[in-house]
């Protein structure tokens, strides 16, 4: 197993959010978390980001505990994280805001390869390498906020709704870029507000309500839920 | 060649051409009607000045703090110089021929940084760092007031254990002065100049060309995302308090034969460079050097021809306009307000 949570309680200041949250990843998956606003999709993946202090639980990465760690530890132990804000630096050119996802990559070499991976990857970021990322379109930055994340070639990526704001023929193409990284053997997590389209490309599914997991499963189960058909897919 | 007219006209059209265009023409105006130590007084002040602003914006932009204790590094720089280089030039006096009449000045000015950079990761340690790990809540306030009381507490310390009076030496490297263009300029202020040029270069270079400069630009950008990416933020926090305490310490040592050491000696520099912050907009550090050979001139410009006292009304009038028209400053389009995060 890749990724295992176990019991996860977490929150902001006396605010608690996720209440015994426990689900697993193995290697290779495409896992997603889908749920209404205000679930604490986001929540779950700072916490096993680093971003976000756990109240409880524990995290365990590749069978180490990574309960607590830092997230620039979290990070070097082959974890990225795509944040719903993207947070990138936005007076740095695309080409910058690359380096810096290699951060915890010291060889140039190495640093190299992975630029061109992305660039691959993304050709539009090719062609605007010394824009400024704050001038760049909703969907350019999502396409670096995707491609940094890939920089420090992790071995598993959080993603938080890579597809929000995106006009629908963006939004396939970053769904098209997911898939690149599954054939790669990436092991994905994805947040997605589209659950459609989510639950049909992944392999397996936890539904997230009220800080509790509702329901999980192989995500084409989950699809023909009674239940999440009403709720979330409005059949 | 092929020159691209447009894109310098527009340069020139913007708020930072229109105010680079004024200031060379002022200075050029002014060291016709005046002599050239108008000149070399804008550009050795300016050159101070860049090093203590750069340290500023550097605070603001990385740790979010409106530092008002930066002075108190440029005068414990200055003090460190004094101490370090009596001794040694007392032994100059005695021994002409020795190597220390020209490695001397340098010791004392690496110390004088030194002193600067430790001081700020005592301050970062015993100040900072505990309310940081307390409450983040109101930061903005709470830091600035914590640095109004470090300057307070430091300028007694320096008052209480090394006394009220003045500080100083009478040269750094002595010989005769070197005539530039029929002016006479010391070579202490030739010294002074190049040193600063020089380490405003290398930390440009350093902010923008190595891993670590731009692990620091990224967390004044995005503290989040520059988790994200893998950097530890607690070194990068103390590795720029550091780097610029020791910006201010090692202008307060170059300038020592200038300006003597004593307790509020670091008021005067902290005030400029605040107007230097604010007129070339937060988190610049190009638009910072500008802006400090810009503030420099303006007051080298209102002491010959105003009079000495108007040195801070003119500068400070100039800039509440500056906000009232352009509240981003004159470089500072592209930046964030750090205030606004
Ligand atoms: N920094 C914060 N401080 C306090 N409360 C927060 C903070 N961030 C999120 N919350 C609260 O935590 C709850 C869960 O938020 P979270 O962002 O995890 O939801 P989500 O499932 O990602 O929702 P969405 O689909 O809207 O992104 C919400 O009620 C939110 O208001
Ligand atoms: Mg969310």
């Amino acid at each position: 197993m890749l990724l295992e949570v176990k019991e996860l309680d977490a929150g902001y200041g006396y605010l608690q959010i996720l209440r015994k949250v426990s689900l697993q990843v193995d290697t290779g998956e495409y896992v997603c978390i889908v749920g209404p606003n205000g679930a604490g999709k986001s929540t779950t993946m700072k916490s096993i980001s680093g971003l976000l202090k756990p109240m409880g639980g524990k995290i365990y990465f590749n069978g180490e505990d990574i309960t607590g760690l830092p997230a620039y530890e979290v990070t070097q132990k082959g974890i990225a994280f795509v944040s719903e804000e993207m947070n990138l630096f936005v007076n740095m050119s695309v080409q910058e805001n690359l380096l810096m996802g290699a951060y915890t990559i010291k060889d140039k070499n190495a640093q190299q390869d992975r630029m061109e991976f992305v660039y691959d990857l993304f050709p539009r970021l090719a062609e605007r390498k010394s824009q400024l990322a704050g001038t760049m379109s909703g969907g350019e930055r999502k396409m670096l906020a995707i491609g940094r994340g890939m920089m420090s070639k992790p071995t598993l990526m959080l993603v938080d709704e890579p597809s929000f704001g995106l006009a629908p023929q963006l939004t396939e193409t970053v769904f098209e870029s997911l898939d690149i990284l599954i054939k790669n053997g990436v092991t994905i997590m994805l947040v997605e507000q589209n659950v459609n389209k989510t639950l049909s490309v992944t392999d397996r599914a936890y539904v997230l309500e009220n800080g509790r997991i509702g329901l999980d499963g192989k995500s084409s189960d989950v699809a023909n839920d009674s239940y999440v058909k009403k709720v979330f897919l409005g059949v | 060649m092929y020159i691209n007219f447009k894109a310098i006209a527009n340069w020139a059209k913007s708020a930072a051409g229109i105010t680079i265009t004024i200031s060379i023409a002022v200075a050029l105006y002014a060291t016709i009607n005046s002599g050239p130590y108008v000149l070399v007084n804008t550009i050795i002040t300016g050159g101070m000045l860049a090093l203590v602003a750069t340290g500023l914006t550097l605070m603001l932009g990385v740790l979010n703090i409106a530092m008002f204790a930066h002075g108190e590094y440029f005068m414990i720089g200055s003090l460190t110089a004094f101490y370090v280089f009596t001794p040694i030039s007392n032994y100059i006096m005695e021994n002409p021929d020795s190597f220390l009449v020209i490695i001397g000045p340098v010791i004392a000015i690496v110390l004088s940084m030194v002193s600067g950079a430790i001081a700020g990761v005592i301050s970062e340690k015993l100040v900072f760092g505990p309310l940081r790990r307390r409450s983040t809540d109101n930061w903005v306030m709470n830091s600035f007031l914590l640095t109004v009381g470090l300057s307070v507490l430091l300028i007694n310390l320096h008052q209480l254990i090394f006394g009220a009076d003045f500080k100083g030496i009478v040269r750094y490297w002595g010989g005769m002065p070197v005539s530039i263009a029929g002016a006479f300029i010391s070579r202490d202020r030739i010294m002074a100049f190049l040193i600063s040029g020089l380490i405003v270069f290398l930390f440009w270079f350093f902010m923008t060309y190595t891993r670590t400069g731009r692990a620091i630009r990224a967390v004044s950008q995005d503290a989040t995302g520059a988790q994200i990416v893998g950097i530890n933020i607690e070194n990068i926090v103390l590795l720029t308090i550091a780097l610029s305490c020791a910006l201010a310490g090692v202008a307060g040592g170059s300038l020592l034969f200038m300006y003597p050491s004593y307790p509020t000696m670091g008021l005067e520099p902290l005030y400029m460079a605040w107007f230097v912050v604010i007129l070339s907009g937060l988190g610049n550090i190009l638009g910072a050097v500008a802006g400090a050979f810009m503030v420099a001139l303006l007051k080298v410009v209102t002491v010959e021809y105003i009079g000495a006292g108007w040195d801070f009304v003119v500068p400070s009038a100039l800039i509440m306009l500056i906000l009232i028209f352009k509240p981003s400053g004159i470089f500072g389009s592209e930046v964030r307000g750090v205030l606004d995060k």
